[in-house]
């Protein structure tokens, strides 16, 4: 069964409904024109050029290309949760690209290699789309992640002093939260995988489905999927803070107010 | 005792002292070792710290009391229930505060749990900041009686008389630097 092509007149059709929410937030008052048109523009264009480069990436199906690919997601996304997370990039760029580099190649090669066993491992159909969601979902995880640490640890210096002088190593005083911060980078993944398929139907099933596959398939496929993007992001995170302590803090463990960027 | 106006430094000197503070000149001696990455973990053992405001850093008076209980260094010296009444009784606050939720209990009450753990902690060195400034005249002679023990070393930042009568050498700071020290009330 082929997917139904979308012409070029259809496709105009489609930004056509945009008009409509358009006229609506006029109507009340919101003027978004700009942001509105500015982010219609930028999904087309960045959507066209991934679609030119995804379609000379499959074409040639390379390793080493494909592995070039991933690579530059990971870097991106190291920069883009770091900036995100208000931490400077010079200082936590190396700990938190080894947290989500090793997390999604691990858990990108076990579902590969293990589960789907393609061919070949480096299958570009699989690993790219793969690799990027997991490491998509992974991003925002690193992202609440760093960012509640940090605050907690900035807003509660003085318990944290406190723990410090009652005793605690610097693991010790810092692992409420620590574990505050990962219970709030992996709970929304928890949550969608709880009301999965009641709510909502996932991304990759609804695009498995209209790409042609039986129900079946998309639904193992995006089993598959989450139960990577839970375990990738949980393991980023964790290796993620844990390399960030030893850059945060100075010998006597007090926060380096040098490593945040302040707003 | 450390004494000065607001903003003099005599907090930050607490802080100083237990590492929390960084110095850009000078260094810090502590039984005559340099106060270093190292050694700061000793000093921090054999010192407790109560602010003007503390932390007690859990739900429950009787989880504030135990707190430091969980940490590796103090596991195995876990207080009996006795051991907690007493300490408690010394400080002028009843057993039933042990029920009590952490967030309910006032400022004067909090700074004697605060008080009460560095006790039950059994430090040698105790820096104390404004630790009185929240308790009624009967609340604070316990605190003093409870801290004259001579066993007891005590380094305090405090306004109040009573509490400037009672110690050994009095610093006086004014905008970070020491201007005065006196001895049992002579200069």
């Amino acid at each position: 069964m082929e997917t139904l092509d979308i012409a070029l007149p259809r496709m105009a059709l489609l930004y056509g409904l945009c008009l409509l929410p358009w006229f609506l937030l006029w109507l009340i008052g919101l003027r978004l024109s700009r942001d509105i048109g500015i982010s219609i523009l930028r999904m087309s264009i960045q959507l066209t050029l991934v679609g030119i480069y995804l379609k000379m990436l499959f074409d040639l199906n390379h390793p080493w290309l494909n592995g070039l690919w991933i690579l530059v997601m990971l870097l991106v996304a190291d920069l883009s949760i770091l900036r995100r997370a208000g931490l400077k990039a010079r200082y936590f760029a190396l700990a938190t690209f080894t947290a989500i580099a090793s997390s999604i190649l691990f858990s990108t090669a076990y579902l590969v290699i293990l589960v789907i066993q393609p061919t070949h491992f480096y299958d570009a159909r699989y690993i790219v789309p793969l690799a990027g969601m997991i490491l998509g979902n992974c991003l925002q995880g690193n992202v609440i992640a760093l960012e509640r640490f940090y605050s907690a640890l900035r807003k509660n210096e003085n318990e944290y002093a406190t723990f410090l002088m009652l005793g605690a190593t610097r693991w010790e005083a810092v692992l409420p939260y620590f574990r505050e911060a990962v219970k709030a980078a992996i709970n929304p993944t928890i949550a969608g995988m709880a009301t999965m398929g009641l709510v909502s139907l996932p991304g990759m099933m609804t695009g498995q489905i209209l790409g042609g596959s039986e129900p079946w398939l998309a639904v193992k496929y995006q089993i598959a999927i989450m139960i990577c993007i839970f375990t990738s992001t949980t393991i980023a995170c964790i290796i993620n803070l844990k390399l960030s302590l030893n850059i945060a803090f100075n010998e006597f463990d007090v926060l380096r107010d040098e490593v945040i960027d302040k707003p | 005792m450390l004494c000065g106006k607001s903003g003099s430094g005599k907090s930050s000197i607490l802080r100083t002292l237990l590492g929390l503070h960084p110095i850009k000149s000078g260094a810090v001696y502590f039984q005559e070792q340099p106060l270093t990455p190292s050694s700061v973990q000793t000093v921090r053992s054999c010192t407790a710290y109560i602010g003007q405001e503390p932390m007690l850093g859990a739900e429950s008076v009787r989880e504030a009391l135990l707190l430091p209980f969980q940490f590796k260094t103090h596991r195995d010296h876990k207080p009996t229930e006795a051991q907690l009444i007493e300490v408690l009784q010394r400080l002028h606050l009843s057993a039933d505060i042990l029920r009590q939720e952490s967030s309910r209990i006032s400022g004067g009450e909090k700074q004697r749990i605060a008080l009460a753990r560095g006790l039950l902690l059994g430090k040698k060195l105790y820096l104390l900041d404004e630790v009185t400034s929240a308790l009624d005249a009967e609340s604070k002679q316990a605190v003093f009686d409870v801290f004259s023990d001579p066993q007891l070393t005590v380094l305090s930042v405090a306004h109040d008389p009573e509490w400037l009568e009672r110690c050994g050498i009095v610093f006086e700071l004014e905008a970070g630097r020491l201007t005065q020290v006196k001895r049992n009330g002579n200069t």
